[in-house]
């Protein structure tokens, strides 16, 4: 009887039954007041156990932060720089931005209790805007979902949770070796005035459709050049068309603690040394995805080639820190798959 | 009416959700902050083995059933999971000191720390059966031991709690 009763409610509950729901919410209402006063009395206990345990660990840390950042000032400025730009590009073309996107600001207040679920609890939820299925980042990267909303707090299913997949984009090379142009003695370097005098022999008085053809300047080329001049002093790397960054899409899928998340379903014709070590992955977007395009994930930290027609799987390196989360951004977006929950 | 009322209160059942949600609220706070090894310790799988062991399987199974309802309330797991695993880890714990006619306090510890170990192995068999993979791995082994270690440190306290919560008549001193 009790087996059955159990067995109704596992049903009810993965089938999507709103009644469920109900009583969660319902249960949060009595359970809140009592997990909140329980927290208050217990955090120094908590924190007297973590100060124990991480003491020596925090140090080294902040030591390597206080590194880090100072290497990282000058960068981020550029990088901002490269940002707006981005975004600008993009707007003027009307694709789809993160900065468009509102997002709410929350502080993690727990982690999951039971050693089966990659989850933490946060302190923001139906109140702020916040609703099931909208991603969350740290100031790294994409760290998960939310899965459960409450008025005052939120669940977030983390991107390491076996339960978590998500469509990416993995930014390889081309398979065509980049054309790295040897520089030219000094002497042999074409000056300006050479250059310019270079005509296009071909033309003629009588057609007046004279070209004058610079050198390593195709007329009408928007991309990149057939005919490549270097330049003096210094090497040119010189990128063709096909050469630039493709993109792969496949699934990341979550493995649990301890465990790098995989990419998979990667084209079949995709082959494993066409991915490199270190190849970032970002979200794909699109319609049904659960995150908006261009989030960055991670990198590729090994690549394993498989037998067969499967493609290749890709360990994931997440450029977030998920044992070390603190300040979150809930991005307000709600997938389609997700609507109505 | 009110005489019925206050019965109810008084009820050891009654009595059992309160003291549920504060072990509940301890479970989700300070067990789930401190993690020995990376592990949290389970302590509301080790009241249930604990109310198992100091009654019988019938108790075990209802009292497993009420903490797991709890648990999956508070947890993103399909509502009744835990219900299923807590009432076999209260089972458990009551089969196990039943042969024994008047089992002394060290073998309710071992036999509520076992269940509790036990539970830790179910669970992720049971998400499993549900649809809800990748928890097989061999990791579930450091966690029932670390909740076999917290249920010995543990279970001595909480048999006396789940004594005093589920005895029929609630008696204050003398």
């Amino acid at each position: 009887m009790l087996a059955l009763a159990a067995v109704f409610f596992i049903t009810l509950d993965l089938s999507g039954s709103s009644a469920t729901g109900g009583v969660r919410r319902a249960f949060d209402t009595v359970f809140a007041p009592i997990e909140g006063v329980t927290r208050v009395v217990t955090r120094p206990i908590s924190t007297a156990w973590k100060s124990f345990r991480n003491y020596d660990d925090v140090v080294a840390e902040n030591d390597r932060l206080n590194e880090q950042v100072a290497l990282q000032e000058g960068a981020a400025v550029a990088a901002a720089a490269s940002v707006r730009l981005a975004q600008e590009l993009l707007a003027l073309n009307g694709l789809p931005t993160l900065a468009g996107i509102n997002s709410v600001t929350a502080q993690v207040i727990g982690e999951t209790p039971t050693n089966f679920s990659q989850t933490v609890e946060i302190n923001q939820g139906a109140d702020a805007g916040i609703k099931v299925g909208m991603p969350v980042l740290n100031a790294a990267g994409l760290i998960g979902k939310v899965t459960e909303v409450f008025s005052d707090r939120s669940l977030v299913m983390l991107i390491s949770d076996p339960d978590y997949a998500l469509s990416v984009k993995v930014v390889t090379k081309s398979s065509r070796t980049p054309v790295t142009l040897p520089p030219l003695p000094t002497e042999d370097a074409p000056t300006v005035d050479s250059v310019l005098e270079t005509t296009d022999t071909s033309s003629t008085s009588s057609t007046s459709t004279t070209t004058t053809t610079i050198l390593g300047f195709t007329p009408s080329a928007t991309t990149v050049p057939d005919v490549v001049v270097a330049g003096a002093g210094t090497s040119i790397t010189v990128p063709i068309a096909s050469q630039l960054a493709v993109r792969e899409t496949g699934i990341l899928e979550g493995r649990g603690p301890g465990n790098k998340p995989v990419v998979r379903f990667l084209d079949v014709s995709t082959r494993a040394d066409a991915i490199e070590v270190g190849a970032p992955i970002v979200s794909a977007g699109g319609s049904r995805s659960l995150a908006p395009p261009d989030v960055v994930i991670g990198i590729v930290s090994r690549v394993v080639e498989r037998l067969g027609t499967a493609g290749p799987v890709l360990e994931v390196e997440l450029v977030a820190d998920l044992s070390n989360l603190s300040f979150l951004r809930v991005l307000l977006y709600q997938p389609i798959t997700e609507a109505g929950r | 009416m009110f005489e019925r009322l206050l019965r109810a209160v008084a009820s050891r059942w009654f009595r059992l959700i309160l003291v549920l949600l504060v072990v509940l609220a301890l479970q989700t706070t300070l067990f789930g902050d401190l993690r020995p090894f990376g592990y949290a310790v389970q302590v509301l799988a080790i009241f249930v083995a604990c109310a198992g062991a100091s009654h019988d399987v019938r108790i075990g199974l209802l009292v497993g059933l009420i903490a797991g309802f709890m648990y999956d309330a508070v947890l993103a797991t399909p509502l009744g999971v835990s219900a299923m695993v807590f009432a076999m880890v209260g089972a458990l714990s009551a089969i196990l000191v039943q042969p024994f006619r008047d089992p002394p306090w060290w073998l309710r510890v071992m036999a509520v720390s076992v269940a509790a170990a036990g539970g830790e192995v179910l669970m992720p068999l049971m998400k499993s059966v549900v649809g809800l993979d990748g928890w097989l791995e061999a990791r579930i082994a450091a966690i029932a031991a670390v909740t076999l270690i917290g249920g010995l440190v543990l279970a001595w306290p909480l048999l006396a709690v789940s004594r005093w919560t589920l005895q029929e008549k609630l008696t204050l001193g003398r």
